[in-house]
């Protein structure tokens, strides 16, 4: 039966796949308005919702919110304390920190958020179908997680960060094998979830049923087994977010990451600790904006799973 | 168990080639070839040195020939020169590895004394001000990343304080108390960012014995409350921490990168952000090899003791 003849068969149907604009406008009212009452049963998620309402607006308001121009250098007021001028001050060269803290926010955000959703991307796919087939395509899938696995701490990190130096990439390439980096190592975990509840829901009757009506395996795969495992693939995410700033902080830290001037949170607090003794303040507030954002994703991700898994609150 | 362990084992197999294919594709990966770099220190006669050095290190053989000539190599322990130190690179390396295994097996150890008693005080007395700051602190202790952590220690322990040097090593066999001086603030900063998680994995384990039934059996019996917890609960609570220490001991070895170089540690990871820093690929490659190695034996092992002290789980 082709897709057209279903359609004409349950008018029903096509009438509800193109609904009038402004009720899709209210369904998505109703659906977040659903989701922050869901969200006020977990205190933990409701604060960690607000602090990455917050971080977000940040990230997306930056060009209006920064006050300076983030690389502007002026030696006229180098490190100067918080002031009407600078909300928090100037760093070594003179340049504004909050302003500097805004875009090194809204470019690590943006980073991790690619990373994260690239390892969904390749790693979710990559699980369903090796658990769905099975067999030799299983054994070999799995192996190959296994290996990426066994890259101790930053190592692999410190691979492709050496071979993106070796080619002397600049710029948005650098961030661009950054992301592919963090992406290969965090999607086995999504990998090995994808495939364990696929292994669980496989035997079910609804699979079941799809086979016999006809529905090819891979249309299986991820037209029914993916919306049972969601929830469990949100709260693996948001939690892996903060331990992507984390890394992508330490790496720029170690002076790995996107070369100076451009704002980074890491390498300007690496920079910071030159004057750390006469100067602390310099040094503390990239240290807590990494601080905050780290804790919103992980508040967040904790009261998600104690909403979504409400075994696990109980304890 | 030992057709369990011989099985798995042999799933090592697969595994370690994974990652040599990885860790020798990425110099493959470089721009240009060896040669060039080594070719430029040298000088002389170019074409001539080029030749001799294409020969020695094979690189007129196909890919595949060259990867097994390399694995052949890694195998039986030699893994050529470094390009900097022109020294062999698996004196290079070993010699760096006590001092990473020291510092990680203190900032594990001290993890799992913070981490134990608060994690299992937070369970029993569960929802009290005690519980409340166990997971604030915990919370706090994935949040705060731990290479600025390490700067408040400094800033606050060397600079101000002036109590502990702020860099530095000294061999613990060379003078005991003298190396944990400097031991002390590398150790502190993973042992309070490792601490945060197993204080939490402690707490939840705890609370799921608390809440079986021979807990209840115990009490109804009449023994005491303290030794219910000691004797009873906490040693069945104490399998997935332990666990979890050990994991993290592993990857500590190759993630200790970030403070080894604040704190100017000569430790495997540190040696191999250095031959980064002076493009030192031989070195890096047979790093990454050796800690990968490392961690995939150190992972068995930890599920083998977990199996051991754990006869519930099915050897399947």
């Amino acid at each position: 039966m082709s897709e057209l003849e279903a359609d004409k068969l349950v008018d029903g149907t096509l009438a509800w796949r193109a609904p009038p604009a402004p009720l899709r406008s209210r369904r998505l009212a109703t659906a977040l308005s659903n989701a922050w009452h869901e969200l006020r049963k977990s205190r933990t998620a409701s604060i960690g919702a607000v602090m990455l309402v917050l971080l977000f607006g940040a990230c997306i308001g930056t060009p209006w919110l920064a006050t300076h121009d983030p690389i502007k250098q002026n030696y006229r007021e180098r490190l100067q304390p918080p002031s009407e001028k600078h909300l928090l001050g100037t760093d070594r060269l003179g340049r504004d920190i909050y302003s500097r803290l805004l875009y090194g926010g809204r470019r690590l955000v943006t980073i991790a958020v690619v990373a994260v959703a690239l390892s969904l991307v390749v790693g979710v796919p990559f699980g369903v179908l090796t658990g769905y087939f099975g067999g030799l395509a299983d054994t070999i899938g799995m192996r190959i997680v296994d290996g990426l696995l066994a890259f101790p701490g930053l190592l692999l990190y410190l691979l492709f960060v050496t071979v993106a130096q070796a080619w002397k990439l600049e710029g948005v390439m650098i961030d661009f094998v950054l992301v592919s980096a963090l992406a290969l190592a965090g999607m086995p975990e999504k990998a090995r979830l994808a495939r364990g509840s696929v292994l669980a829901e496989k035997q079910k009757e609804y699979v079941e049923a799809s086979r016999a009506v006809g529905d090819s395996s891979i249309s299986i795969a991820l037209s029914q087994i993916l919306p049972n495992i969601i929830s469990p693939l949100i709260v693996t995410s948001t939690v892996r977010l903060g331990l992507v700033i984390l890394i992508v902080a330490a790496l720029s830290f170690l002076g790995l990451g996107t070369p100076p001037p451009t704002p980074d949170w890491g390498s300007d607090l690496s920079a910071a600790r030159d004057y750390m003794e006469t100067h602390p303040l310099i040094a503390a507030f990239p240290g807590l904006a990494i601080c905050y954002t780290v804790l919103a994703f992980n508040l967040f991700g904790d009261g998600l799973r104690d909403i979504l898994d409400p075994r696990m609150a109980e304890r | 168990m030992l057709a369990y362990t011989l099985r798995r084992i042999a799933q090592l197999v697969p595994v370690l080639l994974v990652l040599s294919v990885a860790v020798f594709a990425f110099v493959e990966a470089l721009p240009g070839s060896i040669v060039d770099t080594l070719v430029g220190t040298e000088g002389g006669d170019i074409e001539e040195a080029r030749a001799i050095l294409t020969k020695e290190y094979g690189l007129d053989r196909p890919v595949h020939e060259r990867y097994v000539l390399w694995l052949g190599r890694a195998l039986q322990g030699d893994f050529g020169k470094s390009l900097v130190t022109r020294r062999p690179i698996s004196t290079e390396l070993l010699s760096r590895i006590p001092a990473t295994v020291y510092l990680a097996s203190v900032g594990i150890v001290l993890s799992m004394m913070i981490a134990i008693p608060l994690g299992t005080l937070a369970a029993v007395r569960r929802n009290s001000a005690i519980d409340y700051t166990a997971q604030v602190t915990s919370l706090a202790g994935i949040s705060i990343p731990e290479f600025w952590f390490a700067i408040l220690c400094v800033l606050l322990f060397s600079l101000y304080l002036g109590w502990l040097p702020s860099s530095g090593y000294v061999s613990p066999f060379e003078d005991f108390w003298g190396s944990l001086q400097f031991l002390i603030l590398p150790a502190a900063a993973i042992g309070f960012r490792q601490a945060a998680f197993t204080t939490r994995l402690t707490r939840s384990s705890m609370l799921d014995e608390l809440s079986k039934e021979y807990v209840d059996t115990a009490r109804s019996l009449g023994h005491s409350e303290r030794k219910v917890i000691f004797k009873y609960t906490l040693r069945n609570a104490m399998i997935p921490t332990i666990t979890i220490s050990g994991l993290q001991l592993a990857n500590l070895l190759g993630g200790t990168v970030v403070l080894e170089s604040i704190f100017a540690w000569p430790g495997i990871g540190r040696a191999i952000f250095e031959a980064i820093l002076q493009r030192d690929y031989p070195l890096i490659q047979a790093g990454v090899l050796i800690l990968g190695f490392i961690v995939v034996v150190m992972n068995l092992l930890v599920d083998l003791t977990y199996r051991l002290l754990n006869p519930r789980v099915k050897f399947a």
